[in-house]
């Protein structure tokens, strides 16, 4: 059994900073409880909805029908009709809620003084930059992404960071620490991958590209400590608390407002361009301004990589419905759009090198032993399990090509 | 008072009820929140049974300032988990019954063995 960098995620609990607000007693204990609850239904109940599907819904269906399902949303609208699907279902939901409810609380009481000091910090190590003059994108306001209240870019007052505050604490409690105390498991992974992969690249500029409250964007400035990493995102509430929670754990980034479709930097001004999980929350059009801009602003022969869903049309219609059940029930309505879309042909599109298009799976830093990750990063591929959730089996897909 | 935040906890977009009558998701969500109030009630009494070993005498203050170390939160984590193997046992039960378990099967295959010793 290798040894997991992780292995007692759960118990080790979210590294603190001056801001990040856990609250009381009773607070932690429902935080805590709420992980673990998460935990179980996705592992031991939603663990059971393949053998349902196989043993149940999929005879059932061919004898009403005369054939198997042939796509996932047969699949999705027959496993829906399922007591057990059914049941998870409403108990995923009910949880996801309950995220939120256990940290919405703490923040509430944290405030006004979180505000005050988050913007009375001073930028000792990186520094920050808000424009009040961006436009949110649609996709960002039609609905609240993962049924987060208020969403990333809710202000309330003047220098409202509130959002951002949940958000942080709100994503640990998602995550029951399997993506590390400082919910930095994929940038971490990609940084180091990046570092094994490509050794020759040595990033003098970096840019994260909708960095929320940069829990990604950090691992860059330790796995490239001479390089100069800019994080860029939508959200003042974000850009405000990503800042001040960077200086208060001294990485020196540099945060920018800016709407990714439409940023401000100079054509050819970074060496590596990439983004964590941000493009399923995007619309199909703002992904290809998004991309054309990361080619705009990468040197010629910069890279960029995405963290990003795996592609569903290419899976088992199952696995399909299984991966793309948040698109219909976790308010995340670009998802399912997300993973039809070819991130080749849309990459080429934008001006990168259509030969230089790699899609990979990397294995989680914290969750995979020394030699697989290496193993995977040296580019030893075998076949690979699907992408997962936090708390399932972790690899993450990314799609990277150059200029 | 206008410093005052407070942060609607319901977000836009419309809820998806999973069953024919929404109010079985109400009561889902109902038993599920339920059932977190009882862990932390849990956590509390534990923290005083351990803060009453340690000091016999008790403030509130101290509980309150009570931070489980590492060691106690993995004892936490094993009694949550099967606390919430418990509560929703029912689930799960139903997830079993659909995967036979032949149990002749294995005790076959062990009685093969030994007769072939």
């Amino acid at each position: 059994m290798p040894v997991l960098r992780n292995a007692n995620a759960s118990t080790v609990g979210q590294a603190p900073h001056e801001f990040l607000q856990t609250g009381g007693h009773d607070d932690l204990s429902r935080q805590t409880y709420v992980s673990a609850l998460r935990m179980h239904i996705l592992n031991q109940i939603g663990g059971g909805m393949r053998d349902v599907y196989e043993r149940r819904v999929k005879p059932d269906f061919k004898k009403e029908q005369g054939r198997e399902p042939q796509n996932q949303h047969e699949v999705r609208r027959a496993m829906l009709k399922d007591h057990y699907g059914r049941t998870w279902s409403s108990m995923m939901r009910a949880c996801q809620e309950m995220v939120w409810d256990s940290v919405i609380p703490v923040i509430e009481r944290a405030q006004p003084d979180l505000n005050d000091r988050i913007h009375g910090i001073n930028a000792r190590h990186g520094s920050v930059e808000l424009n009040p003059d961006v436009n949110l994108p649609r996709y960002l306001t039609a609905t609240d992404i993962h049924i987060m209240p208020g969403n990333y870019y809710t202000e309330r007052t003047l220098n409202d960071a509130t959002q951002a505050a949940l958000y942080d604490r709100g994503v640990y409690v998602y995550q029951n620490g399997f993506a590390g105390p400082y919910c930095d498991g994929i940038g971490r992974s990609m940084a180091e991958f990046i570092k094994q992969r490509f050794p020759d690249l040595q990033p003098r500029r970096i840019l994260d590209v909708g960095c929320t409250v940069g829990h990604n964007t950090v691992p860059f400035t330790e796995v490239f400590p001479d390089a100069e990493v800019h994080a860029v995102d939508v959200a003042a509430p974000n850009i405000r608390y990503a800042h001040a929670r960077c200086e208060s754990l001294e990485k020196p980034i540099h945060f920018h407002q800016m709407n990714a479709e439409n940023m401000t930097f100079e054509d050819n001004s970074f060496d590596l361009v990439l983004s964590v999980i941000m493009f399923h929350e995007t619309s199909r059009v703002g992904l290809r301004n998004i991309l054309r801009e990361c080619h705009r602003v990468l040197r010629p022969g910069g890279m960029t990589i995405h963290c990003e869903l795996p592609r569903t049309t290419d899976m088992d219609i199952f696995d399909a419905f299984y991966i793309d059940w948040d698109a219909y029930y976790n308010n995340e309505p670009y998802y399912a759009a997300y993973t039809k879309t070819d991130m080749k042909e849309v990459m080429e599109k934008a001006g990168f090198n259509g030969e230089t298009y790699v899609q990979d799976m990397i294995p989680d830093f914290y969750m995979s032993s020394t030699e697989e990750f290496l193993a995977a990063a040296v580019g030893n591929k075998k076949k690979d399990d699907a992408h997962g959730r936090w708390g399932e089996t972790v690899k993450w897909t990314t799609y990277s090509a150059w200029k | 008072m206008t410093d005052e935040i407070k942060i609607t906890p319901v977000a836009r977009g419309k809820r998806p009820h999973f069953f024919d009558d929404p109010a079985i998701d109400q009561l889902m969500a109902i038993v599920m929140a339920m059932s977190a109030e009882l862990s932390v009630v849990y956590d509390r009494v534990d923290t005083i049974e351990r803060l009453l070993d340690a000091k016999g005498t008790l403030d509130r203050s101290d509980i309150e300032a009570f931070r489980p170390d590492e060691a106690i939160e993995s004892e936490r984590t094993d009694r949550r988990n099967e606390y919430i193997g418990r509560l929703f046992r029912i689930i799960r039960e139903e997830r079993e019954s659909i995967v036979p378990h032949d149990k002749m099967n294995e005790y076959r295959k062990i009685m093969e063995e030994i007769s072939k010793t």
